[in-house]
């Protein structure tokens, strides 16, 4: 909305000075700002940004930005190993504090989202705002719609699967926090997804629903135009690698089902299992109050059965918190996957048929259209973008699983430890002679 | 099938203590399957036989389990299991043991024996038998008789039972217990004409007492209270440890699905495909550990349930008491009505209500001869009340005795053999957190090669 000066917006988040209209500009911020960027005045945050396949809404775009290579990919690529190396990062982003708001209409909770940073992008070295579930939902929907070519994490799930868990116990927060972090996380370390504006002002606005009521599109270049693909052309041949990549896919999405229905069969067997050793504990107690020398042993193993159950408790309690809800969030990750392979497929197959149009034609023309050019460009960015995040993918998927799984292994082996020390210190008691009786 | 003369040193002496020889080795030896029963007495017995009073050191062993077919006594074809029962001698110079005794005996033997017992020892606490049908099972147990892990724990007990006999020593003397080691042919007709069955107490009597006893010994009447609560508490215990075994079973096997699933994962995987493989071997380990693991908790299950057969032992003894002393009590009541008969014959009052008073008051008085012989024929028989009281009274407290010393006997047998039944139940679920850990340190050991 041209026009509209800054200052009339709601203060949402520590401005720069530099941010801050003078009070003998006009109504256009551009002087405040350095750089020779041409933002537009809507933006908040106005400023050049790293990628420069920004397109601004007042359609023009960016001088010298027509490299036909993505250079998010490039940029991918090059920070592909940087993110494992922690020394070389310049964003850190923590999800944590949850609180609940209780408000005539609703009840709803938020979490404080902390950013440090020393990136050029961020005004402050340090924000802290509040956001709560549906924030997150709309920075997805953004991510996916301005950033379609690469592979957007997923959120944990909107809605409360079975009905009967509470929303706002601590177990389920805590849950959904560790998952919420775990989302911005991985946008974080992903080197493009980054940069985003959107994830800049979710991170950084003051009253991000006024943000979100101007409804900016903030499209990437790649994004508007993916925008624009339409699905009515048939693939012939997806690319080898994109192939497998989708069987992958497919494959992997069925086996994680089936470790879910495993996991919670387990953790079903191991409550009714539970519910069982806390009766049977408490016999030995009733048999211990009919016996005299017997007495103290069977308290003993008594007190040891509830410990164990505690014990086993807590085993099944940290599976539902921590193991299930990763499976999940995989699932669901790899489920938006193949929707962006789909999209990929799209277009090539839309610039196939636009080819073979042109082809067909018969004409002597040696150039190619510019528009058959602008697909093969979109094809070829989408399909360098797509793989450079299949590989990050993979690799955070293999150290995730690792982490999850030595996880799962872990929470066992403290379960038996606890079992056994319980055990191993009663042996003494039971062995005890009584002298004086 | 005397009562031997009551040894008081032997009640109180249980038979490991025998100088002769070590227990250890009998235990050990000859004892070829596991003879464990409640981990208790050894096998090696002093043993007297009727005749023989030389001291033997004898091993008893319930060797062998073997299916046959025979007609019953309606002649109709039947299938059951017969038990070879092995007696050695050992030679106290040297620990050898010689096979002295070999013979096979069905499940109904047995119980023959214990009923046996059970009339001739009234104030024994006699020891129980395994069960006749599998109780107590948990889904995967078989509840079938014929079933080799029930013939076999069946197999463990009923030598458990006669090694409990045998190192009895009361019990270990009788006859009859020696003529079922050693006599295969003729046992039963033995037994039966010994006529105990017609000396049993019916169970009416026994029921009627227990209601109507007045003054039963105070410490009877605890003991069969904590005889019924500790028969209660043991059925809830082995009740609810059948569902713990269930679902531990169930927990165990579902892990086993892993190995399967993390095997098909691992198949379209690059790095993490031999991490993933070999973890899932390891959770088929551990889903296959739990069969043996639950097998070991059935002995200590058996362990269990002997001592709550063990309670109804003890109910017995208590029931015998109370008949006794409800005998007596009647014995008593009776000879009290008959001398107040007598002096009112003999003083001419007439105080209470009599057949003979109202016939006289409607037939008319007695002669004074017809009075003189009704005196002599009631003081004749509160003579003989009397004798008969005193007598009671003598067996009476004698029961009591020799009963309570048993008892005492049987609560240190007890809290000794639960004390170690415990003890193995937590080395076994030590072993088994131990193996837990293991496999899941094998476990994590692969994924982080992953």
């Amino acid at each position: 909305l041209p026009g509209s000066p800054p200052d009339a917006l709601p203060s949402t988040g520590p401005h720069s000075l530099r941010d801050m209209p003078h009070p003998l500009a006009g109504s256009s911020s551009e002087e405040a700002v350095g750089g020779d960027s041409t933002p537009s005045p809507d933006l908040l945050m106005a400023r050049s940004f790293g990628d420069k396949d920004l397109i601004l809404p007042n359609g023009g775009t960016p001088a010298g930005t027509s490299s036909p290579a993505s250079s998010s990919s490039l940029l991918n690529r090059l920070q592909l190993d940087d993110d494992i190396d922690g020394e070389t990062r310049d964003l850190f982003v923590i999800v944590d504090d949850p609180k609940k708001h209780v408000c005539t209409m609703e009840t709803y909770i938020t979490y404080r989202i902390t950013t440090k940073s020393t990136r050029v992008e961020f005004d402050l070295p340090e924000y802290s705002v509040r956001r709560r579930y549906q924030d997150f939902d709309w920075l997805r929907s953004k991510l996916e719609e301005s950033q379609p070519t690469h592979l957007i994490p997923p959120l944990p799930e909107k809605f409360v699967v079975k009905g009967v868990v509470d929303r706002f116990s601590e177990e389920f927060v805590e849950t959904r926090r560790k998952a919420l972090d775990k989302f911005l996380k991985r946008i974080t370390d992903h080197p493009v997804l980054s940069f985003n504006e959107h994830f800049n002002i979710f991170l950084t606005a003051k009253d991000l629903n006024a943000y979100k009521k101007q409804g900016i599109a903030l499209l990437t270049r790649m994004g508007e135009s993916v925008k624009h693909v339409t699905g009515g052309y048939k693939l012939r041949t997806r690319p080898l690698e994109f192939a497998a990549i989708g069987d992958y896919l497919d494959t992997f999405a069925l086996k994680l089902g089936t470790i879910d229905r495993i996991a919670q069969r387990i953790i079903k067997e191991e409550i009714e299992y539970l519910v069982e050793l806390r009766e049977y504990g408490p016999v030995y107690s009733t048999w211990s109050a009919l016996e005299g020398e017997l007495a103290e042993p069977l308290e003993g193993v008594s007190a040891c059965i509830g410990n164990c159950s505690t014990a086993l408790e807590e085993l099944t309690d940290d599976m539902t918190e921590d193991f299930l809800p990763v499976l999940r969030e995989y699932i669901l990750y790899s489920d938006s996957m193949k929707s962006v392979l789909k999209k990929r497929d799209q277009v090539q197959a839309e610039y196939e048929a636009k080819l073979e149009a042109v082809a067909l034609r018969k004409e002597d023309r040696p150039k190619v259209p510019a528009d058959v050019e602008k697909c093969q460009d979109r094809m070829e960015c989408f399909n360098a973008d797509l793989k450079a995040d299949m590989e990050r993918w993979q690799n955070n998927k293999r150290q995730d699983f690792r982490q999850l799984l030595m996880g799962m292994a872990d929470k066992n082996i403290q379960y038996y430890e606890k079992c056994l020390m319980a055990w191993e210190s009663i042996i003494p008691l039971l062995q005890e002679k009584q002298e004086a009786k | 099938m005397e009562q031997a003369p009551l040894d008081p040193e032997r009640q109180l002496q249980p038979a490991p203590l025998e100088p002769l020889g070590s227990p250890d080795a009998g235990l050990g030896a000859a004892v070829g399957k596991e003879a464990e029963g409640a981990g208790e007495e050894s096998s090696g017995v002093d043993t007297m036989t009727h005749n023989n009073f030389w001291l033997k050191k004898i091993e008893i062993s319930v060797s062998e389990a073997e299916k046959r077919t025979g007609r019953n006594a309606m002649n109709m074809q039947e299938t059951y299991t017969a038990y070879l029962i092995e007696t050695r001698s050992v030679e106290h110079t040297d620990g050898q043991s010689v096979l002295t005794d070999s013979l096979w005996r069905r499940y109904s033997e047995f119980e023959l024996l214990r009923s046996y017992l059970l009339v001739y020892y009234p104030h024994i606490v006699v020891p129980p038998l395994p069960e006749k049908w599998a109780e107590f099972v948990w889904h995967k147990l078989s509840a079938d008789n014929m079933d080799p892990d029930f013939v076999e724990r069946r197999r463990i007990g009923l030598e458990n039972f006669l090694l409990r006999i045998a190192s009895h020593p009361i019990l270990c003397r009788d006859k009859i217990f020696y003529l079922f080691l050693t006599q295969e042919g003729n046992w039963k007709e033995t037994v039966n004409e010994t006529g105990f069955q017609l000396k049993a107490d019916s169970r009416l009597k026994a029921l009627n007492a227990t209601f109507r006893v007045k003054n039963p010994d105070k410490r009877f009447t605890d003991l069969k209270h904590y005889s019924d609560e500790l028969q209660s508490v043991i059925s809830h215990l082995l009740r609810v440890r059948a569902r713990v075994a269930d679902r531990l079973y169930g927990v165990y096997k579902v892990h086993g699905n892993y190995g399967r699933v993390f095997s098909e994962w691992s198949a379209i995987e690059k790095e993490m495909g031999d991490g993933l493989q070999s973890a899932g071997h390891h959770m088929d380990v551990y889903a296959s550990s739990i069969d043996d693991i639950l097998e070991d908790e059935e002995h200590y299950a058996d362990q269990l349930k002997e001592y709550l057969f063990y309670a109804e032992a003890l109910r017995a003894v208590c029931r015998k008491h109370e008949l006794m002393q409800y005998d007596l009590e009647m014995a008593a009541q009776d000879l009290a009505s008959k001398k107040q008969q007598c002096e009112e014959l003999v003083t001419g009052t007439v105080r209470t209500f009599s057949l003979k008073g109202m016939t006289t008051k409607l037939f008319g008085q007695e002669t004074p001869e017809q009075r003189e012989a009704r005196i002599k024929v009631l003081e004749e028989q509160i003579n003989e009340g009397e004798q008969q009281l005193k007598s009671k009274n003598l067996e009476g407290r004698e029961f009591v005795k020799n009963a309570w010393a048993d008892i005492e006997r049987f609560k240190e047998q007890k809290n000794r053999d639960l004390k170690e039944a415990l003890i193995s139940y937590a080395v076994m679920q030590i072993s088994m957190c131990k193996k837990g850990i293991q496999v899941w340190t094998n476990a994590k050991e692969c994924f982080s090669k992953m």
